[in-house]
């Protein structure tokens, strides 16, 4: 047993490993840039001038630990240099890699980089004027997000028509400016395309973000949020309490009722009972929970229809220090629907199950030799046919975790409870990525512990299962 | 299964009734599905959806179907599909005014005069279908009342069902496409049975990384700033080249003594190793943070993406006919035959092992259609000028008043939902004579 449960962990390495590529992917493919995301609300004082905004920015990216390379190598063709990720600006670097894309030479192309970024310092410097310098900067912030030959060449051309032609002060950039044009010619001029068809492996080491992401995981820090930065575990802990209350309550519930229902319908086959419990159930079963959801909170918390009975979304807005009999009665108040709705769906689920099982096992021989031997219908039927039609009942209890979870995410966002499925909705919005590959990690290994944990049920159950010596 | 229709087969010799009824497999499975009247119901029902689904435009339009007007005879609804093909366009008056303006002759319109995306600027703001509507006649009606811009529901409701069919179809053509291509290695070679040379197996993980490597990294500009459509088409063109070049070159060096010496790759294991990672991957996890990242909302991601997750259950169906197949005599027979490897499995052991996956895909297409209404009920990866079940119900949320739109798209989510499960019930048990 134990070496096949220390199997089976094993297994789950790889998987584990999988699904953090997957969200660590998912986290550099989604669009936006963390650090401006986070920088946006500190203002204008910090943007002031560029040195300034652009130590800002430096802090910002070191503390969320994204001045380091992406992964431990990548295969990009051989124009690439293997320094782009020391460019920390997500826009400026994805404009250098299609300038890359086209014309192949990462020297010329950095040194045109390198004079556009002493265009910008000297138009701060040497252009004291306000009104004046607000005619170039923008053309100069354009240039760092153009790609295109004709969208750079006609900024180009703006920028050196009124430097060359404009008042004194401007003039002291048209040399740069010219000096910029020079950069650019030499750019198209060398182009090498032939190096973008050469493979190139390229290795960074252990000191990258992903690295860096996985092994603070492994050691349960999940980071901090993009948006508040908060510590994840310090927002996962206040939404798990509120999943946890109602997931419990729910699949206790749902397994309180089902049991019974089930063997009840099982054991009564045919009757009048199981056919329209049966018929029940199945209804049940294929009702969207989403729209059971929408349905009770438009019928049953408004005054529309004259239903008012439950109190609005949320969980009321009593304030902490309220005595703990009011906060317990106005939170029960506002989970009756919800839990309402986590449990109708498990409960069809269950007891479906637990029919199909007891039916299975019902009729088989040594059912009927237990009535035979006089046993009294209690016993029969818990003891000899209950116990044998756990199995289906067991493998449930492992895909009921992830179930549940996504179930309590639609139930949690329709009535607004600061749930696990609300925190984890809201940060795919705003785009929170550690919020969001923490859940899916945790998520994923929640699951994996739910089979694990089906598995050694099942051999705890049926004494017939022998993990040991699996295939002879 | 066979034990099944052997009885099946007693059975009716027995009763000496129905020796002239068509003992295949196939017949004896249609009968079984017949006798069960729910699920011949549900797929009464599905024939009616599917109908409405394609005649959509037909059914729901702002368009006359047929109109006359000074003097010339229109087929409006049908020149649009014309039109959507570029090879034809409409006269500027039909642009100057709304399709409702004009003073026709003659006119036939479609049984629900609006389009789903049609704005009713007079019955805009939540109009229930109970209260009265300032409408022409009652042939404008808004039977199921209109949403807060004045689109009608009911043509809401028709687009609604074409997108449920087409996300419950795509989704799951692309799931069975992959999953009968993974159950099958797994299932016909089993552990034991695909033995390559070495050339050939490191010249294609080579042509992986090389794939890769010409088809997605060094075209990443091209992918991105050009039309994706056929930038993608060139890329899997490229990738398939260097797979068949190589695998070419390997057929080459087969014959050298040491690159020629076989492996046996066990695919059974590798299969089921991906589908344990598959399915202990959240899968509404994982869709929704992608279709969050995709910036051009389109519903065809989200068919794509559903059908890249739920191929395992699929997969598995395959894989566990397949094992079964793979030692009957007949499969034997076409071996010894000489055929290739190929062809015995997509000849031989699919056709016969493709039956009971319908099961799957009925349950797989309720839970993609469920999928997608939710998404859209989200407002995630769905664009927000299409009008779908999920969205409607969606709008719910934001008016409380507005019953209706809680519960018509709910009820044919629930009903489309309740379908496809009768069916796949259904079909298991016409399936599996024990389950009665």
């Amino acid at each position: 047993m134990l070496q096949y449960l220390i199997k089976r962990i094993l297994i789950f390495l790889p998987t584990l490993l999988v699904i953090s590529l997957l969200a660590f992917g998912l986290s550099k493919a989604a669009p936006g840039d963390p650090v401006e995301q986070r920088n946006r609300g500190l203002g204008d004082e910090a943007q002031r001038s560029l040195a300034n905004a652009d130590r800002v920015y430096r802090e910002t990216a070191a503390y969320l630990g994204l001045d380091k390379p992406v992964f431990y190598f990548s295969i990009a063709p051989a124009a690439y240099p293997d320094t782009l990720y020391r460019i920390l600006k997500r826009d400026e670097r994805e404009t250098l890699e299609k300038l890359t894309a086209q014309y192949g030479n990462w020297p010329l192309i950095s040194s045109y980089y390198h004079q556009l970024r002493a265009l910008d310092r000297n138009s701060e410097t040497t252009v004291p004027d306000d009104v004046a310098r607000r005619k170039v900067r923008p053309l100069i912030k354009q240039l760092y997000l153009g790609y295109k030959d004709s969208r750079i060449t006609s900024l180009l051309d703006q920028l050196a028509s009124i430097t060359g032609t404009d008042t004194a002060q401007l003039a002291r950039l048209h040399p740069d400016v010219v000096q910029l044009q020079q950069h650019y010619q030499a750019v198209k001029a060398g182009a090498k395309p032939e190096r973008l068809y050469l493979p190139d492996l390229k290795w960074y080491g252990f000191d990258n973000q992903y690295h860096n992401w996985l092994s603070s995981f492994l050691l349960l820090d999940f980071g901090k949020s993009y948006i508040d930065s908060r510590p994840v575990a310090d927002k996962m802990k206040d939404a798990l309490r509120w999943t946890l209350i109602m997931n419990i309550l729910a699949i206790s519930l749902a397994y309180l009722l089902s049991i019974p229902l089930g063997v009840y319908s099982a054991v009564y086959k045919g009757s009048l009972f199981d056919r329209t419990s049966t018929l029940l159930l199945f209804i049940l079963y294929s009702l969207p929970n989403f729209w059971i959801a929408t349905m009770l909170v438009v019928f049953f918390t408004t005054p529309e229809y004259g239903m008012d009975w439950f109190p609005s979304l949320g969980l009321g807005d009593l304030p902490p220090g309220a005595p703990f009999w009011e906060r317990f009665v106005e939170a029960a108040e506002h989970l009756i629907l919800p839990i309402f709705c986590l449990t109708y769906g498990a409960l069809a689920f269950i007891s479906r199950q637990v029919r199909g099982g007891m039916l299975n096992v019902i009729r088989q021989d040594f059912v009927r030799t237990a009535w035979a031997k006089g046993l009294n219908a209690r016993q029969v039927i818990w003891k000899h046919t209950f116990r044998n039609a756990l199995f289906p009942i067991i493998t449930m209890f492992a895909s009921l975790f992830p179930a549940v979870f996504a179930g309590s995410l639609v139930i949690e966002v329709i009535f607004n409870i600061p749930g696990m499925g609300k925190l984890t909705v809201d940060a795919i919005f705003q785009r929170d990525w550690p919020v969001v590959y923490t859940v899916l990690m945790l998520a994923a290994l929640l699951t994996m512990a739910g089979m694990l944990i089906a598995d050694v049920l099942y051999a705890w159950v049926d004494p017939r299962v022998n993990y040991q010596k699996k295939k002879a | 299964m066979l034990i099944g229709i052997q009885k099946e087969r007693e059975a009716a010799q027995l009763a000496g009734t129905a020796l002239h009824q068509d003992q295949s497999y196939r017949a004896v499975v249609k009968r079984q599905f017949r006798k069960n009247r729910m699920a011949v119901w549900s797929l009464r029902v599905l024939y009616v959806l599917a109908f409405i689904a394609i005649t959509a435009d037909f059914i729901a339009n702002e368009k006359p179907i047929y109109c006359k007007l000074d003097g010339e005879t229109h087929f409006p609804v049908l020149r649009s599909y014309l039109i959507g093909l570029g090879l034809d366009s409409w006269e500027a008056r039909f642009f100057q005014y709304g399709w409702h303006e004009h003073d026709y002759e003659s006119v036939i319109w479609p049984l629900i005069p609006y389009s789903a995306g049609t704005m009713d600027r007079k019955n805009n703001n939540f109009v229930s279908p109970l209260e009265t509507q300032d409408v022409p006649s009652w042939r404008f009606r808004h039977w199921l009342g209109t949403d807060q811009l004045g689109r009608d529901i009911a043509a809401g409701m028709v687009s609604g069902t074409r997108t449920a069919m087409i996300v419950g179809m795509v989704s799951m053509s692309i799931a069975t496409l992959i999953g009968v291509f993974f159950g099958a290695l797994a299932g016909y070679f089993g552990d034991d049975r695909l033995r390559v040379s070495r050339a050939r197996l490191w010249l294609n993980l080579l042509a992986f990384f090389l794939a890769y490597f010409y088809a997605v990294s060094a075209r990443a500009y091209a992918l991105q700033e050009g039309h994706f459509g056929r930038e993608a088409l060139i890329s899997i063109g490229i990738a398939l080249g260097i797979f068949l070049l190589l695998n070419l070159l390997a057929t080459l060096l087969k014959r050298s003594p040491v690159l020629g010496r076989a492996i046996t790759l066990p695919m059974d294991l590798i299969v089921m190793r991906l589908i344990e990672v598959m399915n202990s991957i959240p899968a509404l996890l994982l869709i929704l943070s992608v279709v969050a990242i995709i910036e051009s909302q389109s519903i065809i991601y989200i068919m794509a993406i559903i059908g890249l997750i739920r191929w395992t259950g699929i997969a598995r169906f395959i894989r566990a006919e397949l094992l079964r197949v793979r030692s009957l005599e007949y499969i034997e027979a076409a071996q010894a035959l000489g055929y290739s490897k190929w062809r015995v499995i997509f000849r031989h052991a699919i056709p016969n092992a493709l039956t009971p996956v319908l099961i799957t895909i009925a349950f797989g297409i309720a839970s993609a259609i469920l999928l997608e209404a939710f998404l859209s009920f989200l407002g995630i990866g769905v664009p927000a000028e299409q009008v779908t079940w999920g969205s409607m119900l969606n709008l719910a949320r934001s008016q409380f008043s507005a019953w209706w739109l809680a519960i018509f798209p709910g009820v044919a989510i629930f009903v489309t939902v309740t379908i496809f499960n009768l069916l796949g019930e259904g079909l298991a048990d016409a399936l599996d004579p024990r389950r009665k």
